[in-house]
């Protein structure tokens, strides 16, 4: 911020907020470069390139002079102006062949220091002048950009003396070092097509001020041409119209200048020299960024909806494999009814200690052991059910997709939806590397299908667990048991009342005959059967609302993102791209935001849109 | 040759004719050099010459065509309105206003000239007034006005055009059109403009292509700058090519033109000849049938230019057909995939095998083969109540899944593999890449199962297939029948392998399946179905093992089809086709006979 010392500035208008354009110059430093392997981010980038040294230079330079190229068609008295202005003949004008400039001139007053200005790159002659015009900036009177051809001379005609022009190509080298365009024209060349396509390369960045040359001879054309620099995009505060063989005329003389001619040195000297200085930097400076950053958001404007069609495809065949793998699974699990059988009622039956229920369930289990081992579980989930871990390492150690495979989930499945996948990121440009093939790799693969491997273990058995720990609380409570011993007890106490009543009344009492042990083997079998009986009943108490709350376990699947590593590199790609692009959005917000805050410069033009 | 008083050229009737010929050949081509991706030649050189000179003037009343070109805001509008001797194009101070061309013609001319044949592009309309020049509303047109005066020559058309050089290229584009008709420009330059590239361009192919040019300096400081005029002229004639037929000079002045005036001052020094002649006099003087002459063999000669001509553009639709062909051999190599179909349930085939056998089998071995039937079936029951086995409606339910899923896998890989292809050939990436990139490739997947879903285990025509072959076997082997028995019960399976390629449909191994192998179009599936149980079948017999793996082929050439139509059908459409059309449009026979034509014409031409 400048001082508010001493006289005010002859045009108040707001200072930009230098601490934001700062800040703003810093975020897209840190964004433009650190775009994803993405070809609209790659250009992003390339574009970078050429404007960050600009506004670094902007912001280094901010109190050196600044220098005002001279632009215009060939014949229009480019050199004629630098010399009016310059006050003598320091470069050659006239009408003797064209072009007539070749060779860029540099003007400066005695005192100021151009060391830093790259000369021999330019190809430039420098020239002191004494002349008050031009003691404040430094003049550069530039090579015409339209009698170089516009394609490249073929051989057979290299012999012209066109064929070495290269006077655009010299204009392109100086027009770099230039912080503010002066653009020269004529009623015949102010709508020249490759000056204007010359001037809208370089603008950007760079206020303007327009001259109308050749005043005592063409008509005034400067509403017209106002006309035609606005559908170019350029903001045209005013346009100055002079005669400069008369002003160099009369400059010679040490006459009095004309009104045309010192209403543009006035201006020159207001708007450019001193305090000015400073404020058309950075005012250029920050044009330069929102210029970058509207063509930036230009360039990735297309690409948010196809961005975004990725990021939802992802989740479109995430659900589509979640589906798959949750029917699978559920099957699976439904199907091995016996498995959870013993899973749950083996622990109930262990912790049923002491009564003769539990005593009879124990000599069961024990039998039932041997039939375990002829049948151990298969697959992931048979494994996991049979209380055996399940690890992604191991999986990975068969090729990877089998394990996924006995899961539920075909590798067929993977691949059509990568293939989905591959699809919506070509359309959004997103390819190799940021995103792999249809058909994962061999270590790609592994790794994918290990980790898929590993979440669902941990998930599955995690949800088998506290499925089994609820069943076994309700299943196993005290007071199940004890009915379940009453009820068996109920028929051994029959039983012995039974046999107790048969011996003590019937035999001692009502003195029948002892009937013997039949009763009893018979009896044995009543109460096995009995015990089998509670014991059917104990496991239907087990399976009552099993499939339901397998059903809740598998529903649970979405959120234990299991496919999730099968389609990283997509889903990473698509939210690297948007958060990427989101905040070039934000960015480019910012810009316009400072940009339209900033204070006017009122007498330079300025491009501020596209050519409509 | 040009006038029908002059019958000096007798090729010329056939040299019209050759160069009618020529034009159809060459609007044949465009749409082919179109789809080559070779570059547009409507824009090029000879294309102007060959529609805008040739075609249109070479069997019409002779019409001398003189056109005032130049850049903007030079006065050409001006120069025309003092030719014609009357206000026929506004003049303005501002630049590039005249957008349209307008015509002065002789009285009678409009009604017996064809002029939207004479200026194609153009769509022309009667004068109404000079605003009509710089009518922004319309587009295309050419603005025409009989000469009110009848001073002006009968054979003479004077144009004035739009600039050469501004902003709006769609102007340069319409002087150019201009250019090409006309015999001779009048070149308006001006000390700031004379050795501007655009300008430059402009007049060197005026002179490529023969054009009589008058040079006319304007705006010049007079007399100051009268001795600078040659200096001027020499570098514009050495840039250009031109040869300039007159020069003058339009003194500036500024009050002059406001009203309406200008003065050309005839330049004997520069002019060859010397002669100190007015523009509009010389224009109405000069040799006609020379100048149209000149102009028509200027313009062949710029068609028969040998690399920039029509030969360089023929050439090119050739170089890009050969390059069409080497993306077709890409194509052929890596559009080629392999599929692995899981093997089939066995009784899919052997029951069909069996259906055709029961009628020829002896009793003994219906009841030995019964037996069997009856023992598998008990044994298949157990398995099933054990949990360990499958019914045969399980296991095709089972096989119809992983078939499915091997034919996306396959699908999935041929699309990664069209992708690859399109990034390693950038023609193919032109014509397939929008198509891979923006498809919905859900609903490719979703037209597989579709077909999938539809095509039954066993459909008809592999019932038929399969009775032809076993018929025919057994005619060529009666004693085999028996053999194939053996097979049965031995009851060998095929994991069959196939491979689905494009561009080979020549190549189908499986000949004998014709009948249930309908290729798909450019698509060649190929199955080798090697038998497991081989020992078994080789015992029983080594004639039958290759009946047996034809069986199966067929069977599974048919599966493979579906994933070859979903390919043809929503993948690729008709992207395939068009790739060899492509490649085969390098021996169209226009091409030939264009070449033959560019010949004939140059050489009646002489």
């Amino acid at each position: 911020m400048e001082p508010t010392t001493g006289s005010p500035p002859p045009t108040p208008a707001p200072e930009p907020d230098f601490a934001a354009f700062d800040l703003l110059i810093d975020a897209l430093g840190r964004w433009a470069p650190a775009g994803p392997a993405w070809p609209p981010a790659r250009r992003v980038k390339s574009e970078w390139e050429g404007v960050a040294p600009r506004l670094d230079k902007a912001r280094l330079e901010l109190s050196r002079v600044l220098v005002v190229g001279v632009v215009g068609g060939t014949g229009t008295g480019k050199s004629t102006l630098v010399n009016a202005l310059a006050g003598s003949e320091v470069t050659t004008a006239g009408d003797v062949a064209r072009p007539t400039t070749i060779n860029p001139v540099v003007v400066a007053a005695r005192d100021v220091d151009v060391s830093w200005l790259p000369l021999d790159a330019m190809q430039a002659r420098l020239v002191r002048s004494d002349s008050p015009a031009v003691a404040n900036i430094v003049l550069v009177d530039c090579p015409d950009p339209d009698t170089q051809a516009v394609v490249e001379t073929p051989p057979a005609a290299a012999s012209k003396p066109s064929a070495t022009n290269r006077n655009r190509d010299l204009l392109e080298a100086v027009l770099p070092a230039c912080d503010v365009l002066l653009l020269v024209s004529t009623a015949q060349k102010y709508r020249s097509w490759i000056v204007a396509r010359e001037v809208a390369a370089f603008a950007p960045g760079r206020p303007l001020l327009f001259v109308q040359t050749h005043a005592s001879r063409d008509p005034d054309i400067r509403g017209d041409w106002r006309m035609e620099l606005e559908s170019q995009g350029f903001d045209v505060p005013r346009i100055f119209r002079i005669d400069g063989v008369e002003a160099a005329a009369r400059a010679a003389a040490g006459l009095e200048p004309e009104a045309g001619f010192r209403e543009l040195v006035a201006a020159i000297d207001g708007e450019l020299a001193g305090r000015a200085a400073r404020r058309v930097r950075r005012t250029g400076a920050l044009d330069l960024a929102a210029w970058f950053t509207r063509q930036a958001r230009g360039d990735l404007a297309a690409s948010g909806e196809p961005v975004a069609a990725l990021a939802a495809g992802v989740e479109t065949e995430r659900g589509r494999l979640e589906a798959i793998l949750a029917r699978s699974i559920g099957e699976t699990l439904r199907a091995n009814r016996s498995a959870w059988q013993r899973l749950i009622a083996d622990d109930v039956v262990a912790r049923w200690q002491g009564g003769p229920f539990a005593s009879f369930l124990h000599v069961i289990a024990a039998l039932g052991s041997f039939w375990n081992r002829v049948r151990p579980g298969t697959g992931v989930v048979g494994r996991l059910l049979a209380g055996q871990s399940v690890s992604g390492a191991g999986a990975a150690r068969d090729g990877g997709w089998k394990a996924v495979e006995e899961l539920g989930l075909p590798a067929g499945e993977v691949e059509q939806s990568r293939s989905v996948l591959a699809g919506l990121a070509a359309r959004a440009g997103i390819q190799e590397p940021l995103v792999g093939r249809a058909r994962l790799d061999d270590a790609a693969a592994a790794t994918a299908t290990a980790a898929l491997v590993d979440r669902a273990g941990a998930w599955l058995s995690a949800g088998i667990d506290r499925l089994v720990v609820e069943r076994r609380g309700r299943v196993g409570r005290p007071a199940i048991h004890w009915l379940f011993e009453g009820l068996f007890s109920a028929l051994l106490v029959t039983v012995l009342v039974r046999a107790g009543w048969n011996f003590f009344h019937g035999n001692l009492w009502e003195g029948r005959p002892v009937s013997g042990i039949g009763f009893l083997e018979e009896a044995i079998v009543w109460v096995i059967l009995w015990g089998l009986l509670l014991r059917w009943l104990v496991f239907a108490l087990v399976r009552l609302g099993l499939d339901r709350d397998i059903q809740g376990l598998v529903g649970s699947v979405a959120s234990s993102r299991l496919v999730d590593p099968l389609l990283a590199d997509f889903s990473s790609a698509a939210s690297a791209v948007s958060t990427w692009i989101d905040e070039g959005t934000r960015l480019g917000a910012e810009g316009d935001r400072l940009a339209a805050a900033c204070g006017e410069t009122p007498g330079l033009g300025r491009l501020r849109r596209p050519a409509t | 040759m040009v006038s029908s008083g002059q019958p000096a050229a007798p090729s010329f009737a056939a040299w019209a004719g050759s160069v009618a010929e020529l034009c159809d050949a060459v609007d044949r081509l465009t749409p082919v050099a179109a789809a080559l991706g070779v570059a547009d030649g409507s824009t090029a050189a000879w294309h102007g010459a060959l529609y805008g000179k040739l075609r249109p003037q070479v069997s019409r009343e002779p019409l001398l065509v003189a056109a005032v070109c130049g850049g903007t805001n030079t006065g050409k509008s001006l120069i025309t309105n003092s030719l014609v001797g009357s206000g026929i194009s506004r003049s303005t101070p501002e630049a590039a206003r005249t957008l349209h061309p307008v015509a002065s013609l002789a009285r009678g001319v409009a009604a017996r000239t064809d002029l939207a044949a004479l200026f194609p592009g153009f769509r022309p309309v009667a004068w109404r007034g000079e605003a009509d020049a710089v009518d922004a509303a319309a587009a295309d047109v050419l603005v025409w006005r009989e000469d009110p005066g009848g001073a002006q020559p009968e054979k003479l058309v004077v144009l004035d055009t739009p600039d050469i050089d501004g902003t709006l290229r769609e102007n340069w584009h319409r002087a150019e059109l201009v250019r090409n008709a006309a015999d001779v420009i009048v070149a308006v330059l001006t000390q700031q403009k004379y050795n501007d590239a655009a300008v430059r361009d402009f007049f060197a192919a005026a002179a490529a292509a023969g054009k009589t040019v008058i040079v006319v300096f304007n705006m010049v400081d007079w007399p100051r700058q009268r001795e600078r005029i040659a200096g001027w002229l020499a570098t514009f004639a050495t840039e250009t090519g031109v040869a300039a037929a007159a020069v003058y000079a339009g003194p500036h002045d500024f009050d002059a033109a406001e009203a309406g005036r200008i003065a050309l001052i005839p330049l004997p020094e520069l002019t060859p000849g010397g002669a100190e002649v007015s523009l509009a006099e010389r224009l109405a003087t000069c040799d006609f049938d020379r100048i149209k002459r000149q102009a028509m063999a200027g313009a062949m000669r710029v068609v028969a230019d040998p690399t920039q001509g029509l030969a360089a553009w023929l050439d090119a639709i050739d170089r890009s057909a050969a390059g069409w062909r080497d993306a077709q051999r890409l194509l052929e190599r890596e559009g080629r995939v392999q599929v692995e179909l899981p093997a089939p349930p066995r009784e899919i085939v052997w029951d069909e095998v069996w259906t055709w056998l029961e009628p020829r089998r002896s009793a003994i071995d219906l009841v030995v083969s019964g037996g069997y039937r009856t023992v598998g079936q008990g044994m298949s029951w157990a398995a099933r109540r054990l949990g360990i086995g499958r019914t045969a409606a399980e296991r095709k339910e089972d096989f119809a899944a992983t078939e499915l899923e091997a034919l996306k896998r396959a699908l999935a890989d041929f699309i990664d593999r069209l992708d690859d292809a399109c990034r390693r050939d950038e023609r193919l990436g032109r014509l397939l890449g929008p198509r891979l990139a923006t498809a919905d490739r859900q609903a490719w997947y979703a037209d597989l199962e579709r077909r999938h879903e539809a095509l039954p285990l066993v459909s008809d025509d592999y019932r038929t297939f399969v009775r032809t072959e076993l018929d025919r076997f057994a005619a060529a082997n009666p004693g085999m029948v028996k053999a194939v028995l053996t097979g049965l019960t031995v009851g060998s399976v095929v994991r069959p392998v196939m491979t689905l390629a494009l561009f080979s449909a020549g190549a189908a191994a499986v000949p004998a399946a014709a009948g249930v192998l309908h290729h798909v179009l450019d698509f060649g599936v190929t199955v080798a179905a090697p038998l497991a149980g081989e020992g078994a079948v080789a015992a029983a017999s080594q004639g039958i093992r290759p009946l047996i793996e034809r069986l199966f082929a067929g069977w599974s050439a048919e599966r493979g089809r579906i994933l070859a139509e979903t390919l043809h059908d929503v993948v690729l459409g008709d992207g395939v086709e068009e790739i060899g059309r492509l490649a085969a449009s390098g021996s169209r026979p226009e091409l030939v006979r264009a070449r033959q034509l560019l010949v004939e014409c140059s050489r009646e031409c002489g």
